[in-house]
Formats: C-alpha cells, sequence, structure tokens
C-alpha cells in the first residue's frame, strides 16, 4: 500500500494507482474529460491537473497520469489549480461550444465567457475514442494523425477502414459530441441548463430561469443557415 | 582489415599513425561543413585537389577536410598548418595562390582575416577576437582532423579516453568521475550528467538497458549538434563507449534527424570504421565489454527531441511526450531502462576522461562547469559556432566574439534556447550565461541557440515567429498546449495587425501563464517563455502596437504600412512624390511633401531623413533611396503657391485665444494648424526673429536664410500675432496670458541653454557654447572665431560650430575633440563628413583637464587621453580616462558644445512641473503640463532634437489644444496610416536591377570655394537625376495599394 496525503487527508491506495483514483477514493471531485475508467490514462484534456509538492518546486501535474507515490501531498482545489482550470474550460468553450458536457463543466466551475475567438469545432482531441477502439474494441482503427494544429482523428489516409466494425464505440464515449446543442430546432434542441425544452435561448425574456448559463450563449452565436 | 584485439593493439596503432605523420609538412583544413558547403567549399576542395595533384605537391603538403571551423560568417574558410593562418571567404581561384604560400610559409595578405572596423590584419587564427576570447574544447579537434578518417582522429589522441577506462577503472570510477566533473546535459535542462548515470547504473540489468545519443536538434538557430556530429563523429561514439561502459548500458542508438543528411553520413562511417577496428561490438579490445550502435533517423518532428516523445519515436510509434514518472531511467525504450544525452553532453565525455574530472571543473563556474558551444546568430557581425565557458557574460559573447551588431542599429536582445526559450535585453547583458541564471533571467539555456536581435527587430513579430513554429510542432496531446499555442499566435497576430486591446493583452499572459503550468512535456511548459519574456521586458513594444498602433521597429506589415512614410514623424507618403516624381508630375509631388508638413523646404535641407533609414532598399542590401535629394528637388522647382488645399477660417472678436511660447519649428507649426482652425493665435519669441534654432542654431551653408524667412513668411496669417523680443520669464507670465485672456498656452521655447564643463572654463576668455557662438554670426553676423579653434563635443551643434568657425575669416584651423570615437559620435553622419572633407580634424578619445590664459588670453587647455571601455548599455563603449597620459593642445578659441537643455527655471513659479534637467514634465500623449491649459512641446521637452521631430509634436500640439478648447477626450487612438493611393508603377521598372542601381550622388559646390564664406554647400538634383533615382524606388506602397486596385477592377469585370 502507498500512503499519500490528499488536501491534508491520510489515503492509503494499493500500488499501481494514480493521484486521481485516491483523490476520487477519498471524494474529492476533480473534472475529467478524456479519462475513462476502463481506458488507459493519457492525460489530455488537462482538467485533471492537480498541485503536488510544496514551495519553489509545487507543480501541476495531471492527476489521471500521475502515479501515486509514498508521502506525495498532493493538492486538488487550490488557487493555482482552480485559476488554472478555468483556463482550460474557457479554452474548450472557445473550442467546442456546443458540447453539453463542456457547458455543464463551465457552468460547473463558474466559467461564464470566453474571450477568445469563438471556434466551433467538434473534437477537443482527447483520445477517448482511439483508445476506446484500441482497447475495448480491439480495432485500432482510428487514430491520431499530424500534429500540432493539423492533428485530428481518423483512419491513416482517410481510407475507409477494414477493421472498424461499426460498433459506435467512438462515439458513445465522445465527451465532446454527445448531447449537442443545436439552436434553433426545438424538436431536437438539447440546450444546456434548459430541459429539453424548446430553447430558451430563442426567447430569453420568457425562460429567465431556465435560460443557457452562458452569457453571451455562444453555442446561440452559430448563424443559422 | 585491421582488427584490435587489445588495448595494446590500439596503442600501437596509435604510436604507428603517429610516428608516420611529419609535424613539419604543411597542411591545408578546408572547411566542408554543410554551412561552407553551402557558399560553394566543394569548388575549393576540387580546386585544391586539382593544384596539388597537378603540380604533383602531394608529398609536400596534405589537404584535409574538416568539419566546422566555426566562423560560418566568413566561410568557406581554410586553416593552414604549420602557420595556423586562417583565411575567409576563399574562391576557387585563390587555393593555388593559399597552398603555394604555404608551401613557402608564407600568407596570402589579403585573403587573411581583417576586422572590418579596425582594419587589422590577422596572421594567426588565435589572435582574431572571435576565436581569441573563446575556449574551444569540444571543438578543438573539429578543425584538425578529417571527420570520416578514423586514424585522423587516433593521431589526435582520439580513443585515448576508452583506452584509459578499459584498462583497469572500474564503472563506478567511471560514474563518480563524470559526477565530480560536474557535467550537467548540454542539452538544455542542465540535468546532472554523472547522476543520471548512476541511476541507471543501479537499474537491473537482466533485460538490457539503452544508452541513447539526442540528435534531434530542431530549434530555428541552432546547429552545434550537427556540426559535432558532421566534424567529429568518433568523439561522441567514444563518449558513448564509456556511458555505456559506466552504466551498463546493452545498446547504443544514435537518434538524429534525418533533415541532417551529412551528419548522418559520417555518423555511419565513423561507426562502420569503429566496428571494423574492433572499438564496437562484441568483447571491444579484448575486454568483457560490448556494445553495438544504432542509427535512428527521426522523421522530424520537433517534439521528438522531448525524451519521452523521442523513445516512443525509436520505438516507431507517433513522437509524444508521456507523464514522467516513471522516468526513463526506470522504464524507457520497451520498457527498459534507457540514459538519453546530448551530443554534445557525450562529446564532453572523452575530454572529462582525458584531462580527470578536477582538471575539467576547473573550467566555468562552480555548479556549472565546462564550456557551452553557443550557435551566434541573428544580427551580429560574426555568425558563427563559439564554444565558450560557462559563466561568461552575454556582453562578451556578443561585442567581444561576435563583434556587435552589424550596422549602426542597436542591439536590443539576444533570444538563447530555441523556441522555448526567452528574450534577455541589452541592460542585462552583464549576466553570468549558466543553467541556473538564464532560467531565473526567464530564459532557458536550450541546446545553445543565440539569436541576437537589434532595433530593426519586432519583440512581438518575434514572439509571433516563436508561437508559429510551436503551434504547428506542439504534439498536440495536451489540450491547452495545442489549443494554448494557437491561441496565443492569434493574440499576437492580432497584436500586430493593430487590432489588439490591452483585455486581450493580459488574456495573453494570463493563458501564457496557464499553458506553462498545466501542459505535461518541456516543449509545453515553455512554449509560453517567448510571450512571457518579451512582456516581461518589452511590454513596452506591446503597449506601442496596442496603444499607438505602432511598430517602433518598422516590422508588423499591417501597421507599417510602406517603411519611408511609417518613418516620418509626421507621416510624409515619400513613396508617392517619389513615384509621382518618376512620371514627371512635380506639382502633384509638391503638394504630397506640403500636405502634412508646412516647412518643406527647410526639411529638404535639414531633416534627418529618417525615411532613408529605413528604406527598404537599404535594410535588404541596396543603398536607400535618396528621398531627401529628391524633396530639395521638387521644393526648388515648384512654386509653392499650388498647394492651396488647407481650408482657412479667419477668426471672428470671440474666437478662443491661444498663446504660443517660442516661434520655433514646433510653436510654428503649432500656431499655423490651430491658426488655420479660425483661432487667434498670439506667438511670443525672446529672439528679435522667428524661427527658432534654424534660425540661431542651424548655419547658412546648410538653410539659407532666404528660404527659411519664405517658409516662415508663408506660415503667418491674420490669425496669427507674432510678437518678437518677448521672452516667457522676463517680460510676461503664464499667469498674466490667462488674466490676458487666453484660453490656452504652448511652451515651445526650445533647449538653448549649453552644458558646461565641469572644470568652469566657460568663464574664460575666448570660450563660448556652441549656441551662443552660432547665435553670435547667425542672429549679428558676428564672428567670434580666432586663429586656432577647438571644439568640444561630438553632436550635431559641435559640428555645426566647428564648420561654422571653419567659414569665419581670421581661422587657422578648427580641431574638434571627442571623447570617444568618431564611430560613436552622434552627429549626422553626412556632417561628419562635410567637417572632415572641409579639413576639420577630429581628436578622438580625448577629455579636456584644464583650460590654459595668460594676459586675459586663451592660450590652450590641458587634454587627457582615453581609451575604450566597456560596453554601456547603448551598446556604444565608454570612454575610460587615462589621467596618465595627458597633452597640450593650443587654442585661441575654444567652443564647448557638449549638449544643450532647457533654461526654464521660472517656469515653477508658474506652477509647471519641471524634471531635474529643467525639462517640463508632460503626459507624453496629450502633451499637458501639469498645469491646466498648459501643453509644451519641441526641444523643450525632449532635449536637443530633430527638426522633424519639433514639427511633429507641434502638429500634436494643435489637435491636443483644439480637443482642449472643444472639451473633447484629448487623447484619441492614433489611425493605421497605410499606402491608399493608387499609382501605376512604370512598366520599365525592376526590382532586380532596383537592388544593384547606386544612389545618386547629391551636387556639392567644391571643398576650396566653402571657405570664407556661407553659401549653401548642398545643390540642387537635375530632373534626369531625379528620374533614375525615383526609378530605384521599390514601391513598397503596392503592396497595399495594388490588391486594392485588383479588387476593384474584379469588381468591375463583374459588373461588366
Amino acid at each position: 500500500m502507498i500512503n499519500l496525503i490528499i488536501n491534508g487527508l491520510d489515503v492509503h491506495v494499493p500500488e499501481g494507482s494514480t493521484v486521481l483514483e485516491a483523490a476520487r477514493f477519498l471524494g474529492f471531485p476533480i473534472p475529467t474529460l478524456c479519462y475513462l475508467e476502463s481506458l488507459s490514462p493519457y492525460g489530455a484534456c488537462r482538467l485533471c491537473v492537480v498541485e503536488i509538492g510544496e514551495g519553489a518546486r509545487a507543480k501541476l501535474v495531471s492527476s489521471c497520469t500521475y502515479p501515486a507515490t509514498e508521502g506525495l501531498k498532493v493538492r486538488t482545489s487550490s488557487e493555482r489549480v482552480v485559476k488554472a482550470r478555468r483556463m482550460v474550460i474557457e479554452l474548450l468553450l472557445a473550442t467546442c461550444p456546443q458540447s453539453k458536457t463542456i457547458q455543464d463543466l463551465a457552468s460547473a466551475h463558474n466559467v461564464r465567457r470566453q474571450r477568445f475567438r469563438q471556434e466551433h469545432e467538434d473534437c477537443i482531441l482527447c483520445g477517448l475514442c482511439t483508445r476506446m477502439c484500441e482497447e475495448q474494441m480491439m480495432a485500432k482503427a482510428i487514430g491520431f494523425r499530424g500534429r500540432g494544429e493539423s492533428r485530428s482523428i481518423g483512419t491513416p489516409f482517410d481510407i475507409e477502414s477494414e477493421v472498424c466494425r461499426r460498433c459506435g464505440g467512438c462515439m458513445y464515449v465522445c465527451p465532446a459530441c454527445q448531447l449537442r446543442c443545436t439552436f434553433t430546432n426545438p424538436e431536437k434542441a438539447i440546450c444546456g441548463g434548459c430541459a429539453n425544452l424548446a430553447p430558451p435561448c430563442v426567447e430569453k425574456d420568457q425562460f429567465k430561469d431556465l435560460m443557457c448559463y452562458m452569457d453571451p450563449c455562444v453555442a446561440c452565436e452559430i448563424k443559422k443557415d | 582489415m585491421l582488427k584490435l584485439f587489445s588495448i595494446d593493439d590500439l596503442r600501437n596503432l596509435r604510436e604507428i599513425i603517429t610516428s608516420d605523420i611529419d609535424i613539419k609538412k604543411p597542411c591545408i583544413n578546408i572547411c566542408g561543413e554543410t554551412a561552407c558547403l553551402a557558399s560553394e567549399a566543394n569548388l575549393i576542395v576540387r580546386a585544391a585537389k586539382g593544384h596539388i595533384l597537378g603540380k604533383r605537391l602531394h608529398d609536400k603538403i596534405s589537404l584535409r577536410i574538416t568539419g566546422c571551423h566555426g566562423f560560418c560568417e566568413m566561410g568557406p574558410t581554410i586553416v593552414t598548418e604549420p602557420q595556423n593562418a586562417f583565411y575567409v571567404k576563399v574562391k576557387s581561384e585563390d587555393v593555388p595562390r593559399i597552398i603555394d604560400a604555404t608551401l613557402k610559409n608564407k600568407y596570402v595578405d589579403e585573403l587573411l582575416y581583417t576586422d572590418p572596423k579596425s582594419g587589422t590584419k590577422y596572421y594567426s587564427q588565435n589572435e582574431i577576437p572571435f576565436f581569441k576570447n573563446q575556449k574551444r574544447t569540444v571543438f578543438s579537434r573539429n578543425q584538425k582532423i578529417d571527420p570520416i578518417r578514423i586514424y585522423d582522429y587516433i593521431a589526435s589522441g582520439g580513443y585515448l579516453a576508452i583506452e584509459k577506462v578499459l584498462s583497469g577503472m572500474t564503472r563506478e570510477q567511471v560514474v563518480n568521475e563524470i559526477k565530480n566533473s560536474g557535467l550537467r546535459g548540454r542539452g538544455g535542462a542542465g540535468f546532472p550528467t554523472g547522476l543520471k548515470w548512476e541511476m541507471l547504473a543501479k537499474q537491473p540489468s537482466d533485460e538490457g538497458k539503452y544508452i541513447v545519443c539526442n540528435a534531434d536538434e530542431g530549434d530555428p538557430g541552432a546547429y552545434m549538434d550537427r556540426s559535432l556530429l558532421e566534424g567529429n563523429p568518433h568523439g561522441v561514439i567514444e563518449g558513448m563507449l564509456i556511458g555505456a561502459f559506466a552504466t551498463g548500458a546493452t545498446k547504443a542508438i544514435v537518434y538524429v534527424r534525418n533533415e541532417y543528411p551529412m551528419a548522418i553520413k559520417h555518423l555511419i562511417i565513423a561507426l562502420s570504421q569503429a566496428r571494423d577496428l574492433g572499438l564496437i561490438g562484441e568483447n571491444i579490445l579484448g575486454t568483457d565489454f560490448s556494445l553495438d550502435f544504432e542509427v535512428v533517423k527521426g522523421a522530424g518532428a520537433f517534439v521528438c527531441g522531448e525524451e519521452t516523445a523521442l523513445m516512443r519515436s525509436v520505438e516507431g510509434k507517433v513522437g509524444e511526450p508521456r507523464q514522467r514518472p516513471p522516468f526513463p531511467v526506470e522504464k524507457g525504450i520497451y520498457g527498459k531502462p534507457t540514459a538519453i544525452n546530448n551530443v554534445e553532453t557525450w562529446a564532453n565525455i572523452p575530454i572529462i576522461i582525458e584531462k580527470g574530472a578536477s582538471e575539467y571543473a576547473k573550467i566555468g563556474t562552480k555548479g556549472n562547469s565546462g564550456t557551452k558551444i553557443f550557435s551566434l546568430v541573428g544580427k551580429i557581425k560574426n555568425t558563427g559556432l563559439v564554444e565558450v565557458p560557462m559563466g561568461i557574460t552575454i556582453k562578451k559573447i556578443v561585442y567581444d566574439i561576435g563583434g556587435g551588431s552589424i550596422g549602426n542599429a542597436r542591439i536590443k536582445a539576444v533570444q538563447t534556447g530555441g523556441p522555448s526559450g526567452g528574450c534577455i535585453p541589452a541592460d542585462k547583458f552583464d549576466l553570468h550565461i549558466d543553467y541556473d541564471s538564464l532560467a531565473q533571467a526567464g530564459s532557458i539555456m536550450g541546446s545553445g541557440g543565440m539569436i541576437v536581435m537589434d532595433e530593426k527587430t519586432c519583440m512581438v513579430d518575434v514572439a509571433k515567429y516563436f508561437m508559429n513554429f510551436l503551434k504547428s510542432e506542439s504534439c498536440g496531446k495536451c489540450f491547452t498546449c495545442r489549443k494554448g499555442t494557437q491561441r496565443m499566435y492569434e493574440l499576437l497576430d492580432e497584436i500586430t495587425r493593430g487590432q489588439g486591446t490591452m483585455e486581450k493583452l493580459d488574456l495573453l499572459e494570463e493563458l501564457a501563464l496557464a499553458v506553462k503550468d498545466t501542459t505535461m512535456c518541456g516543449l509545453g511548459q515553455t512554449a509560453s517563455n517567448p510571450v512571457l519574456s518579451t512582456l516581461k521586458y518589452f511590454h513596452d513594444e506591446y503597449v506601442q502596437h496596442i496603444i499607438y498602433k505602432r511598430c517602433p521597429a518598422g516590422v508588423c506589415t499591417e501597421l507599417v504600412g510602406a517603411p519611408c512614410q511609417n518613418a516620418c514623424p509626421v507621416g510624409t507618403e515619400a513613396w508617392r512624390y517619389v513615384a509621382l516624381i518618376e512620371k514627371g508630375e512635380y506639382e502633384e509631388a509638391y503638394k504630397v511633401i506640403r500636405a502634412p508638413n508646412p516647412f518643406p523646404s527647410v526639411c529638404a535641407r535639414v531633416c534627418d531623413h529618417k525615411c532613408e533609414a529605413n528604406c527598404r532598399l537599404g535594410t535588404t542590401g541596396g543603398q536607400p533611396i535618396a528621398v531627401r535629394a529628391l524633396k530639395r528637388f521638387i521644393t526648388d522647382t515648384v512654386d509653392p503657391s499650388v498647394y492651396n488645399s488647407e481650408k482657412f477660417i479667419p477668426a471672428g472678436e470671440d474666437s478662443r485665444r491661444i498663446a504660443v511660447i517660442g516661434a520655433g519649428p514646433s510653436g510654428l507649426t503649432a500656431a499655423y494648424y490651430l491658426s488655420l482652425d479660425g483661432y487667434r493665435v498670439s506667438v511670443f519669441e525672446s529672439e528679435d526673429r522667428p524661427g527658432g534654432m534654424l534660425a540661431c542654431g542651424i548655419p547658412e551653408y546648410r538653410l539659407p536664410r532666404n528660404i527659411l524667412e519664405k517658409e516662415i513668411d508663408a506660415l503667418l496669417n491674420e490669425n496669427i500675432k507674432l510678437e518678437c523680443n518677448k521672452a516667457l520669464g522676463r517680460d510676461f507670465t503664464v499667469d498674466g496670458l490667462f488674466k490676458d485672456g487666453f484660453d490656452a498656452v504652448f511652451l515651445s521655447m526650445g533647449a538653448h541653454k549649453s552644458r558646461t564643463l565641469e572644470f568652469g572654463a566657460d568663464s574664460a576668455p575666448h570660450v563660448f557654447s556652441s549656441i551662443n557662438f552660432l547665435k553670435a554670426y547667425n542672429l549679428r553676423g558676428e564672428f567670434l572665431a580666432k586663429g586656432r579653434v577647438g571644439v568640444i563635443g561630438g553632436g550635431n551643434s559641435a559640428v555645426d560650430a566647428a564648420r561654422a568657425a571653419f567659414r569665419q575669416p581670421d581661422v587657422q584651423n578648427v580641431v574638434i575633440l571627442y571623447r570617444r570615437t568618431i564611430n560613436e559620435m552622434p552627429a549626422y553622419e553626412e556632417e561628419i563628413k562635410a567637417a572632415l572633407e572641409e579639413g576639420v580634424e577630429i581628436r578622438e578619445l580625448v577629455t579636456p583637464g584644464s583650460i590654459f590664459t595668460q594676459n586675459g588670453k586663451l592660450t590652450g587647455i590641458e587634454c587627457f587621453q582615453n581609451v575604450l571601455g566597456d560596453i554601456d548599455a547603448s551598446g556604444r563603449r565608454q570612454p575610460v580616462l587615462n589621467k596618465s597620459k595627458k597633452t597640450l593642445v593650443s587654442f585661441d578659441t575654444l567652443i564647448v558644445g557638449i549638449g544643450e537643455h532647457p533654461d526654464t527655471g521660472f517656469l515653477k513659479e508658474m506652477e509647471i512641473a519641471i524634471d531635474s534637467d529643467g525639462k517640463p514634465i508632460i503626459d507624453p500623449d496629450t502633451l499637458a503640463t501639469s498645469r491646466e491649459g498648459v501643453f509644451a512641446g519641441g526641444d523643450l521637452v525632449t532635449g536637443s532634437s530633430t527638426v522633424i521631430g519639433a514639427i511633429a509634436m507641434g502638429k500634436k500640439a494643435a489637435l491636443v489644444i483644439g480637443r482642449y478648447l472643444r472639451n473633447e477626450e484629448l487623447w484619441q487612438t492614433p489611425e493605421i496610416r497605410l499606402p491608399d493611393f493608387f499609382l501605376e508603377p512604370s512598366p520599365e521598372s525592376d526590382v532586380e536591377t532596383d537592388m544593384e542601381l547606386p544612389r545618386i550622388e547629391i551636387p556639392e559646390i567644391p571643398v576650396e570655394s566653402r571657405a570664407d564664406n556661407f553659401s549653401e554647400v548642398e545643390r540642387t538634383i537635375s530632373r534626369e537625376a531625379a528620374k533614375v533615382e525615383c526609378g530605384r524606388c521599390l514601391r513598397c506602397d503596392l503592396a497595399f495599394t495594388q490588391k486594392r486596385e485588383d479588387e476593384i477592377a474584379a469588381v468591375g469585370d463583374k459588373a461588366k
């Protein structure tokens, strides 16, 4: 067993555990997007950062990939962590404003605006789908391609994969594309916080207490076709 | 094939090789490294071979194609033995001469390295400042051996270290030796190498261990690893052999980027030679130590230089870093313990073993021992690879080794550590370079790239450049690194396009800190450094871009437009009138010149022409357009009355009143523009005529009086009342002005009080301040200079005084005494040149000591000799007084011109705050002084400055005072002024020939006819010359106007 201290509390976890597992065992909430218990940790979304070490050597690490080590001191919601996490969420919002998951995260962490140029992407490249495909479906049909700004997920050379079984596992685990806020089509619309009613963002005055918590609602700013 | 089976075999081999070598036999070493190859070193090699074989000299002289000599700026280079002569920029036709001279133990003088400034020729490589101040240890072998001949390496003492290790040292001894040497990883992070080895040595070895040489050098501007691998691959191999022995590693991998074909080639050749000799493989030299090598070629991802990404790449996976722990020494390539070191680190190992740890640790500083190779590139005279001891100051590298900046622009920063490094400003150049100090200053050592930047480098643009690199080179795994670098680039790009806001700047900093904090690998954690360090040290440049919408360095195209227009303080569209002159539309050209500037004829003569200094033709290798001469041509050719487009509102009795104090260029400009708007302006001048410094400071031979008077007369109108012989403080006060009903006051009295010499010489007879001396002649026609005239100072007013003295009748000779050298003189270059032509003597490096008089007459002064000392923050060498060396110089007249400052003691009583220099304290954005309704500008607030600068401030004052009187916000965001008027380029213009055509010579009256009179020296250029000169213009404006023209044409076509 390994002993470590999380937010001042002693905790014993089996060897090979991660800091995230230890913290969740104690019940400390740490948000994640690219983490799923059944898949290997990857450390892509950086939401689960926690602060370890002390003084000048204190640093932020992703708790999902950081191994629990003997005597490690962890702070899961220090000021530094909260500040960094809010910036991560702001960046996520700037990238994928329509994801209900991300909107909920923003709400939970009181991020009410994003100051960057608004993008409308469908993918945050968390890699859950590729790990799902490789580790659970044993297919390795999709993977990462390119690097930096041209990184994307897909099959090699965009050729239809022979090993893909159309299982849909990739779509099932996706945190960005499930429950998309689709704004003007009331039948399909699931706007953040509005309980599947007709989107309140259309007529905000009417639904004051049910409104989308984004101000302005970045999803609604998508132009109608 | 010879194979070595024991250590004795190696010893014998070395003895055989060395005994074969005739030390006295001359040898020429030609640099065959990539940089020199690019300057056609291959032709030189061919010529050398041809000459040696053709003349059958191969018994008398050896030829060696070596690795990098380091002085890449001067490539291709040749070093000869035994003379140690260093030939630079060699061409193939020079080679026979070099060979023949070397054979005769002589030199080819004109090809030797010559210092461009002092003209000193250096006969020995070691004497050249670039090499003299280095400590070449790791690099020393590069120029002595042919990298693909193993015998060369062995003969020069190669494989001695492994011999020493294998003849009795234990693994622990080797590890301890490295630990004690204090060597830290040269890849950038500076982790102690010995410690890393010790950790690897402790790992269980049953499944094998790896050692890796990281040669994935990807920093833009850094190439020392390449040079080591190309020039001395055996040194790296030997280091790795020792490393493997010490750590028990079973396999060595060299990970080298595929973009280094020559390094790969030399490495593979070296490996096969070593393998053939039995230096690598099974049972090396008959011991039970075995090691095999593998070369892995990287596929061009910058991130693969990061160790965990490198390991994945070696395994054949996508290069993506992973979380540490587990560290590579625990779990590395294929899960086996791995130690990864940089090329330079490995190359240091044999040297440590040979010299011994304690000897090695003596180099450098405590905690940072040894030498470090930097690639010195950018805006610096001597680019190349320099190896210096750790702890050396940046100043020493930049100025002593690098030779300072290329042109006149001041060096303002160095960028170290590649894209993820930071910038260190010039005032921190005393920093001793080591891992810790650089990190503290906000940069990193990185692999040792050192990019020098001068005033023509925009720091926002630099940050943007590196961010552009990082956003495409981030692996993309961490969301904050991938998106963070993209967003930082986006924000920087907005700023460089003038769309930034201060809120966005705060967001940029917040984001940069978050990216630093929340990313996993070294790339992400340092990716913010270019932004954070430039924000820290060059915040003002960001503010200039955001608030003032200007790029001080003139780099950001969308803020700058045409460089000539951008450089001009009043924004004259120089490109436009140059184009108009070429078309022969002189009247239009005059209108363009006159529109922003009420003193066109004056500026055509005395402007310091920043347009020419920034002309793209000049900054990209050609000679700048003679803009001022062209302006002179137009103002001399066209009648000023063609310009009549100003709207004039006559003032009424109830119009608001403004008092302008001082009728110099800034005061008159402000009065003129205010009068146009219908304000009643009174201009008060303390002298008996208007003009300020134009009239009393600038001598007639530069600016004829009638030209000045005509121009001033043209500005005065019925709204302006000029009152001469009225001085503020003497004849009236600010309170009085307000009481008299003035609504606003503009102070522009200039800077007319001379600084005085420390030893109180000013009260001595026949000693004048330059300004009083010039005034005496310019205003009253008095000749004060007699006999032998001395002028102290190096600024414009000193040179003006010297040239004016030269023209006075009773003057024998004129000597300028300056404390630095001519190169450091602040006066305009053309003025200094003219003074020298006219026979004015300039005595450099002298400081006046005391003054001698006899019978109430000046006899001379005592001067101390200075030597040039350390470089100050302005990049100029400080004169250091040498009191022991003094001379007595006889003079009959002495003029002191060591600067002017305003005479404003009385302002304090008028509730206007002034600084210690007497300048009113103003808000630079609004020119407002501490007193409501009082504004100040011109030399009064800047100290002696340029005419055009004063005019610009006068214009600004008119604008701001107008706003003040209308109760508007004083500060308003300036507009970005880009070229917006399309002028068809002439069909015969061609950029290629533009670059080569020479600049026109500006006609001048001959030197002989200049003495004893004050007639104007410069003459107007001819119509033909003007047309030719204008034809050279690169027409930077077309980049902005042509596009729009094309768009309009396209829309027009559609409409049809």
